[in-house]
């Protein structure tokens, strides 16, 4: 089967990168739901995915998107479902039967302004904690990276399906419509650059196999066997044992929680991706993710023509939060300021937490609708500057 | 018919007391681990080896091995 | 006795076949008919030669779905509550070759899963599905299901129902499966013939079971714990299709129909469909 990758440059936005990124990744099963602002991204699926032998289904509704999308992935297909914000509501349902069943697949959000439908075609960022945190019953951690950029979005799209393969979970690729919607370019490489990470298959027999390892529960690479293989595998939304029968016992109880948990927190080494930007000498930061950090970065530069020492700080990866990471910028800096879509307080409260009360970490906000300005950033870090 | 009752499995709910046309089963005085009372072919020489007591028992607890004809219990 | 002088445990030959031993017995309450129908699907899986290499027991939630998941010897696919049909939608389109037996609920399929299941009818997804209709909500404890009957006293009824029930064979003619029919758990030999015939039909193949459940439906609605009581019930409430055309209105209302109700194999479905449009757009 083609492997699909155009190599190339484009001028394309966000949403239609993701799509090229996913097919490089080899993905070859997607579902989803039209929802602004990443129908796009359903389009472009639509067009590329029977070209490479892929399915792409317009599912009825959003939870049959995720969880069709996790049944793939269950089926040998690595898959991916798209939304926003009301959407990824929806499918939350679904991501715990893959994070509960230890499935690789990958879930896009296209933030937009909230609460509920909000402002279909315009930005927010108001579902950072919604998807570390809106799947029932906690125990779990959960992978999110953040792009900037339409590069970015093709790959940490890519990224996205190699940590899935890799941590045996869905992983987020938490974008806005900022990504989603801004054309720029894409410079797409020869598919022999890419890294792509493919499943991992037992290489021993039925019987000597487990399908959920939670006595080792810090341990990634776990194979994945698949329907069909032989492997008799059992997947369920109950807690279950390593065999998958379902379980009221404490202790598989406690054990599932810490391999779900565990397998991530243990391995952040493998995780941490954050960009930084004239951090040597700052004594100020500015922190934001995703689209936002375009106008941040910007107004980071005009601080510094205009002699201040600010630097600037991104996650990448949004979750696990890079605690150490932020906690090495708050030892070094005496202010903070975290730039964010939302009114709450949400990637702020996260790094006012990480920062342990090394430096004073500050909330601007904004509702969405519009990025912030970079006028808007530079104006609060020259009021803030001490 | 040689019928034997799987104890482990039956639990107890008559069907093939009730439901064999020919009367072969009645309740027994024996009890499973789990308490439950067992049935037991008392009348097997009236067998007609129809099979429905393995077909109504939802437990996969009846044993039947055709002693007069061929062929499998569905047909 | 074997050597040692340990008694060999006995087994139905089923069980042994294609039932998960250390899963047995199954968990369904003394008198349910789920193990009937289960019976009745081992019946047609061992006669039609289906391996547990090549088919997969998908469910959701609710009593169809745990005392059915992970007794199969082979892949078992345990989908939330309601979501069966569109698991068992991204299983056959990753797997086209295999088969998939799916076994469903009242509320699984008609009020949680309604959206799923009507779609996967009308994208005539290659799957067979059976659905436990007890009508009511067993796993939960009595609570009343969109197939209770009008008047019947549940847990959420206690002064009795006042919604008519759906006709979920109705529902899956209208909404395009291929092959839709509807027996009593006790309907032995119709019932392992359908589950055949929906197997080998291309196309959604939907069969409801009409079966008891002495524990809720029995106790609540019926005033009964006996299961010979429910199914003396069903029985009375059930007609053949045939004997109904002699039947006035009023004699009809409240039963159950039994039998076929379509079986249009030449409906193209999801599968074979898409398998079309790769060969029209697939590159190299």
């Amino acid at each position: 089967m083609s492997s699909g990758v155009k190599p190339g440059k484009y001028f394309v936005q966000g949403d239609e990168a993701i799509a090229e990124g996913a097919i490089a990744a080899g993905c070859r099963y997607f579902a989803g739901y039209p929802i602004t602002p990443c129908s796009e991204t359903s389009e472009a699926m639509a067009r590329r995915l029977p070209e490479v032998g892929g399915v792409c289904l317009q599912m009825e509704d959003e939870l049959a998107s995720i969880h069709s999308v996790g049944a793939a992935s269950v089926g040998g297909l690595k898959a991916m479902t798209i939304s926003s914000g009301p959407g990824i509501s929806l499918k939350l349902e679904g991501l715990g039967w893959g994070i509960k069943n230890e499935i690789p697949y990958v879930v896009v959000d296209i933030q937009r302004a909230g609460p509920s439908n909000g402002v279909a075609t315009r930005v927010g960022q108001g579902d950072f904690y919604t998807v570390r945190y809106g799947s029932a019953g906690g125990n779990s951690s959960l992978i999110a990276l953040s792009p900037k950029s339409t590069q970015e979005a093709f790959d940490l799209t890519i990224e996205c399906f190699n940590l899935s393969e890799v941590f045996r979970c869905p992983v987020f690729l938490l974008s806005d419509e900022t990504v989603g919607h801004t054309r720029e370019l894409l410079v797409i490489p020869e598919e022999s650059e890419l890294k792509i990470v493919n499943r991992i298959k037992p290489s021993v027999p039925p019987e000597q196999f487990v399908m959920y390892p939670l006595d080792t529960p810090g341990v990634i690479y776990h194979p994945f066997p698949n329907i069909g293989e032989g492997y008799g595998i059992c997947v369920s939304p109950y807690t279950h044992n390593s065999k998958g029968y379902a379980s009221t016992a404490q202790d598989i109880q406690e054990k599932m929680a810490k391999r779900l948990v565990l397998k991530i927190t243990e391995n952040l080494d493998k995780l941490v991706r954050v960009e930084k930007q004239f951090l040597e000498d700052a004594d100020f930061s500015v922190v934001a993710y995703g689209g936002n950090a375009r106008p941040a970065i910007a107004a980071v530069e005009m601080a510094r023509e205009k002699g201040m020492k600010v630097g600037f700080f991104r996650p990448i990866i949004v979750w696990p939060f890079p605690d150490g990471e932020v906690l090495k910028v708050a030892e070094k800096v005496k202010t903070i300021l975290v730039c964010e879509l939302n009114i709450d307080g949400q990637l702020s409260r996260e790094v006012a937490r990480a920062s342990k009360g090394r430096a004073e970490v500050y909330h601007l906000g904004s509702g969405g609708v519009e990025p912030h300005l970079p006028v808007q950033i530079f104006d609060e870090i020259r009021r803030l500057y001490a | 018919m040689a019928i034997t009752i799987i104890k482990d499995f039956c639990k107890g709910c008559g069907f093939c007391i009730t439901y064999c046309p020919k009367k072969v089963y009645d309740l027994s005085d024996e009890m499973n681990k789990k308490g439950y009372r067992l049935p037991c072919p008392a009348r097997a020489e009236e067998c007609t080896e129809c099979g429905l007591c393995d077909l109504y028992c939802p437990d996969f607890a009846i044993l039947l091995e055709k002693t007069k004809k061929k062929g499998s219990i569905h047909k | 006795m074997s050597a040692a002088g340990e008694t060999l445990k006995l087994l139905h030959p089923l069980v042994s076949k294609y039932l998960r031993q250390e899963r047995m017995p199954h968990m369904a309450c003394p008198g349910c008919g789920i193990g009937q129908v289960v019976h009745a699907t081992l019946l047609a899986v061992d006669e039609l030669g289906l391996t547990p290499k090549d088919t997969v027991w998908v469910q959701g939630v609710g009593c169809s779905s745990r005392i059915t998941y992970s007794t199969w010897v082979g892949d078992n696919v345990d989908a939330h509550h309601g979501r069966i049909f569109a698991v068992a939608t991204g299983l056959k389109m990753a797997r086209p070759d295999m088969n998939f037996i799916l076994f469903t609920g009242d509320g699984d399929c008609g009020a949680i899963g309604g959206n799923h299941f009507i779609h996967a009818c009308r994208r005539n997804l290659d799957v067979t599905a059976i659905l436990f209709n007890n009508g009511i909500y067993g796993m939960t404890g009595g609570q009343v299901a969109p197939t209770s009957p009008v008047g019947a006293v549940t847990t959420t009824t206690p002064y009795g129902n006042i919604e008519d029930p759906f006709d979920m064979c109705q529902l899956a003619v209208a909404a395009g499966a291929s092959y839709v029919a509807r027996w009593k758990s006790t309907d032995f030999k119709p019932l392992v013939n359908s589950i055949k015939k929906g197997v080998q039909t291309k196309g959604l193949a939907f069969i409801e079971v009409l079966l008891q459940c002495p524990t809720n439906f029995g106790r609540y609605v019926l005033k009964t714990s006996q299961p010979q009581e429910v199914m003396k019930w069903i029985k009375e409430h059930s007609v053949s299709r045939k004997d109904a055309k002699k039947l006035s209105k009023e004699e009809l209302a409240g039963k159950y129909l039994l039998g076929e109700f379509v079986y249009r194999p030449e409906r193209v479905g999801i599968v074979e469909r898409y398998q079309e449009l790769l060969k029209q757009h697939q590159k190299e």
